[in-house]
């Protein structure tokens, strides 16, 4: 069944790089969500695949057809790709009303009149709006737009449904609902949803795989826990991750699979799962290398416990939010995040004592920013 | 009860002082103080004109005095069987007048929208140029064309005007017959052609506009290119369509200018001329009026009607999305053809005519009709002779043409200040007060000047100037000053509108908050934000004030007052060499200000048509 096949994809605009030579696969029935910040090439990795926008380079296959090839000069045509759109914005016709704009995909496909009827109307009822069948979008809220706009995406029952930003106009509530409803949608069509965000989160709770894509250029493409436990470099770590990773610069000498890294003015033990990949030199030349190589280690802030430990930080703010509350502690010149299931509060400025578990802790080098190792800290 | 009154006045100069404390209030009430004294006084001695004998000959003829009611006037033109009177000078050019409009409009909108279409959707190359020069014939007088039209037409075979080789016959030998080159059709193309870049900057602004995913929804629903454009892209930029069509339609049929020059052989004479001729004799000045008053109530009648069309619609407010990555339509190997075949149109009109009208003015017409070159026309000092228009043949070096053109320049910046201006201010207001009641019948009072005719327009200065206690403005500049600075403020006040309400009131309330008096707000704050629209406000008033002939045609004692009315006294006694010099001459004005203005602040016309 229909399987994305993207190979060597670039997109130029004038000298401007939009997409960098991307190859990936989509398999059936995935729910790929390509995130990354504005600007980084994502909706015109999803228009490009949906043909509205045409590559500079490489080749694009829907299942078995090859729907793009810059070098035999193939281009289908966007309504020949059998794909829904679904747009930010909605975009449905003004003038026209609800029944008008679900059915005006079918009409194309030269279905009968009363097929039209029928399958408007299972349409409607899917999306429990079927009193609003005579209006027009003006008439209507967002989120009723948002479900008409999905009806009429789906009427043709596309093998691929592309979805730019489709939650991104709608207010919070509405949001996590249509979260859920959009989870469930996936499960019951059968089809395959390629989904642009840059909401991190939304990413997180709806995809099978995240594609996460900077300034053109694929940095990992993988399940959305992998990407949040085995973040591939700094970007991806970064990105993903809501306190964000606690990011500490040391001073690690490597031997083997083990690691003595200065940090925080204390020097802990780094036991990798595998083998630590090796440091590039630094780029600076005159970098002091005297006690290592620079590393950048990440830790979660799940990974940071509070009220334990022989580090102690100062307590620089306490966020609580009901379920959990996120503790910034000051310790020389970095500020750690934690986050500690409940409701706590600590004095501003106060002594806390905190310590480094779990074996989730991220190695990065500081030049090439890319991970070298996962393992556990241990303090001396 | 003597205590409860003092105390109710006491109010009264509170809630005043409150009220005029606002400087939006202020000049709210100003200008519908203005505006009442501009527009609506004006109208009003328009519609007593048409119910009194006005002048001594239609006191005779009537047996009455002057200053008498009659209804004469009304009855004689619309009803009189007298030698089929109303039938000849009212019911049969009103209809021919109404052809040559729908003739012009279809013109306009199918060669503005198509322009428009390939501009905004097609990937053709040389969009840039084509855009910038399809709106000239915009820029240039509106009967540019039509002498272009006989330049380019005319022949040795026809039997009336100039009966020399045009272009064409020169290069191909071909003799158009002269149905061509004068009377309905030729008038309603040149209209057209006229208006076609108005279309175009109108249709043009909603495509751009329009959000593109709408389009893009119906192509990954699989519709045709034709189907999207018939089903989608034309329904929704229906209402444009119909505003421009209305528009041009009014414009066209009060449009004097063009069936005046293209009437040669007298066979085709529209409403507007019938107009000036009525107004001309001062035995049916009268009827002159009751003719103003009903192409006036035709435009505003059509406009009414556009805004029943555009307002019973569906407000089409669409959050823009990423309409930024609109893909264009691929022409493959057709885009090519289409690129030159649209730089051969906008070159015919847009171009040629300017080539023409050098051309024109640099050959001389022997007497056994060969034609030679001089510049005469430009330089020579010797004395026309047959015409006592000009003191001298080469306009470069005449006296009149100078004094003439300084005055065009002196009355277009003055009418672009006091238009520009006092847009800007309504636009203020009407933005500050959004929703008033008040502030909008200012704002549509303000654009009433743009429903009347240029030549109704005309008619109601000229009525005034005839009333008692305001004939001190007869034939003085005060009185073209004021007639296009009232004439010329729709304009501006639309851009100025449209660019104040794009600007939120934090902006301004920002500078309040700090105490920034008001004059300051909009010198510092206000109008740098909004810089080009402002500037556009007051370009477009000069340019249209350069270019304009029908507004003052009858305003005007002397031909020699005015470029334009030069020009056209140049073109009625048959100096159509140097005619076509001036002709050339004020297109080069604008267009050279046009683009300084348009290079140092970034303002440009199509920024300012909106309406």
């Amino acid at each position: 069944m229909p399987k994305i096949i993207l190979e060597n994809v670039t997109k130029k605009f004038d000298k401007f790089i939009a997409v960098d030579n991307l190859s990936m696969v989509i398999d059936d029935r995935d729910f790929v969500i390509l995130l990354g910040p504005s600007g980084c090439g994502k909706t015109t990795t999803l228009r490009m695949i949906a043909g509205l926008e045409t590559p500079t380079e490489g080749r694009i296959t829907i299942g078995d057809q090859v729907v793009f090839d810059s070098e035999k000069g193939i281009n289908v045509s966007p309504g020949k790709r059998d794909i829904g759109f679904l747009f930010q914005n909605y975009a449905l016709w003004p003038h026209m009303t609800v029944y008008q704009n679900i059915a005006f995909g079918l009409e194309n496909l030269k279905w009968k009149k009363d097929q039209i009827r029928e399958r408007v109307n299972e349409m409607l009822a899917l999306l429990k709006i079927e009193q609003f069948e005579k209006r027009y979008p003006s008439e209507l809220s967002g989120g009723q737009q948002q479900r008409v706009a999905i009806a009429r995406t789906l009427a043709p029952s596309p093998k691929v449904l592309f979805m730019d930003e489709p939650l991104s106009n709608l207010d919070a509530k509405l949001r996590l609902e249509m979260r859920t409803e959009l989870k469930r949608l996936h499960a019951n069509t059968d089809s395959t949803f390629v989904y642009v965000t840059h909401d991190q989160l939304e990413a997180m709770t709806l995809a099978t795989k995240v594609c996460l894509l900077d300034t053109g250029v694929l940095q990992q493409y993988d399940p959305p826990l992998v990407v949040y436990n085995k973040p591939n470099n700094l970007f991806v770590a970064d990105f993903v991750g809501n306190p964000t990773m606690n990011f500490i610069k040391g001073k690690a000498e490597i031997k083997g699979n083990t690691a003595k890294i200065n940090m925080l003015g204390a020097t802990f033990t780094f036991s990798a799962d595998g083998d630590i990949a090796p440091v590039l030199p630094a780029a600076d030349e005159n970098a002091d290398n005297s006690g290592g190589a620079d590393v950048v280690v990440g830790i979660r802030p799940e990974f940071i416990r509070v009220e334990q430990g022989k580090l102690t930080g100062k307590v620089y703010t306490t966020l609580p939010s009901g379920m959990e509350t996120t503790v910034k502690l000051e310790l020389g010149d970095e500020i750690i995040t934690s986050v500690v299931f409940g409701s706590v509060d600590y004095p501003v400025n106060s002594d806390v004592s905190f310590e480094i578990v779990g074996n989730g802790i991220v190695l990065f080098d500081a030049a090439s920013r890319s991970k070298i190792a996962m393992g556990s800290l241990t303090i001396e | 009860m003597t205590n409860n009154k003092k105390f109710d006045t006491r109010l009264l100069g509170h809630r005043l002082r409150s009220y005029f404390s606002k400087p939006a209030n202020i000049i709210t009430i100003v200008f519908l103080v203005i505006l009442a004294l501009t527009v609506i006084l004006p109208l009003c001695t328009l519609l007593l004109g048409s119910f009194q004998l006005n002048t001594i000959q239609e006191a005779t003829s009537a047996g009455g005095k002057k200053g008498d009611f009659t209804l004469r006037h009304w009855a004689r033109l619309l009803t009189s069987t007298e030698y089929d009177y109303a039938i000849n000078s009212l019911w049969l050019p009103l209809g021919k007048s109404i052809l040559m409009a729908l003739l012009a409009c279809f013109i306009a909108v199918v060669l503005g929208g198509v322009v428009a279409w390939f501009i905004t959707r097609a990937d053709i190359p040389g969009k840039k140029f084509i855009s910038a020069v399809f709106v000239f014939p915009y820029i240039m007088p509106s009967w540019s064309i039509a002498i272009f039209w006989e330049n380019f037409f005319k022949n040795t075979e026809m039997t009336a005007g100039p009966r020399n080789a045009g272009l064409l016959q020169m290069l191909t030998g071909i003799c158009v017959p002269q149905s061509w080159i004068y009377g309905l059709v030729p008038c309603a193309i040149c209209l057209g052609l006229h208006y076609a870049p108005f279309a175009y900057i109108l249709i043009g602004g909603i495509l751009r506009n329009m959000d593109a995913n709408l389009e893009e929804a119906a192509t990954v629903l699989g519709a045709s290119r034709f189907k999207i454009l018939c089903r989608v892209t034309l329904p929704i930029v229906a209402p444009a369509l119909i505003s421009t069509i209305l528009l041009v339609f009014s414009s066209s049929i009060s449009s004097y200018t063009v069936p005046f020059f293209l009437n040669k052989d007298g066979r085709f004479i529209a409403l507007s001329v019938h107009l000036k001729n009525l107004f001309g004799d001062g035995r049916t000045q009268g009827q002159g009026y009751v003719m103003a008053i009903l192409l006036m109530a035709i435009s505003i009648g059509i406009l009414t009607l556009n805004n029943w069309f555009t307002g019973k619609r569906k407000s089409f407010t669409t959050v823009t999305g990423k309409s930024g990555q609109v893909s264009l339509v691929k022409f493959g190997k057709w885009r090519i053809p289409i690129a030159i075949l649209l730089l051969i149109i906008v070159g015919f009109i847009a171009i040629v005519p300017l080539f023409t009208f050098a051309m024109e003015s640099v050959l001389r017409t022997n007497a056994d009709g060969t034609r030679t070159f001089t510049m005469d026309y430009w330089f020579s000092k010797e004395v026309p002779t047959g015409s006592t228009k000009s003191d001298t043949l080469g306009i470069l070096v005449s006296g009149t043409m100078w004094k003439a053109l300084g005055r065009s320049l002196g009355l277009s910046v003055l009418v672009a200040l006091i238009a520009g201006t006092s847009g800007l201010l309504i636009g203020y207001a009407v933005a500050r007060k959004r929703g008033s009641r008040i502030a909008t019948f200012v704002s549509d009072v303000a654009f009433l000047p743009y429903l009347i005719p240029a030549m109704s327009f005309g008619a109601v200065y000229l009525s005034l100037s005839f009333t008692e206690g305001f004939t001190w403005l007869r034939g003085s500049f005060i009185l073209l000053i004021l007639v296009g600075g009232v004439k010329f403020i729709p304009f501006a006040s639309r851009t100025g509108s449209s660019a104040m309400l794009q600007l939120s009131g934090e902006i301004e309330e920002a500078a309040i908050m700090l105490n920034v008096p008001w004059w300051k707000r909009m010198a510092r704050v206000l109008f740098p934000i909004q810089k080009a629209s402002f500037i556009s406000g007051y370009l477009l008033p000069f340019i249209s004030c350069m270019r304009e002939l029908s507004l003052f045609v009858l305003l005007t004692v002397s031909h020699e007052t005015l470029l334009t009315t030069l020009l056209g006294e140049y073109s009625r006694t048959g100096l159509t060499e140097s005619a076509n010099a001036i002709n050339l001459l004020i297109i080069i004005v604008v267009l050279v200000i046009q683009f300084a203005v348009n290079k140092l602040t970034g303002a440009s016309i199509d920024k300012g048509v909106g309406g």
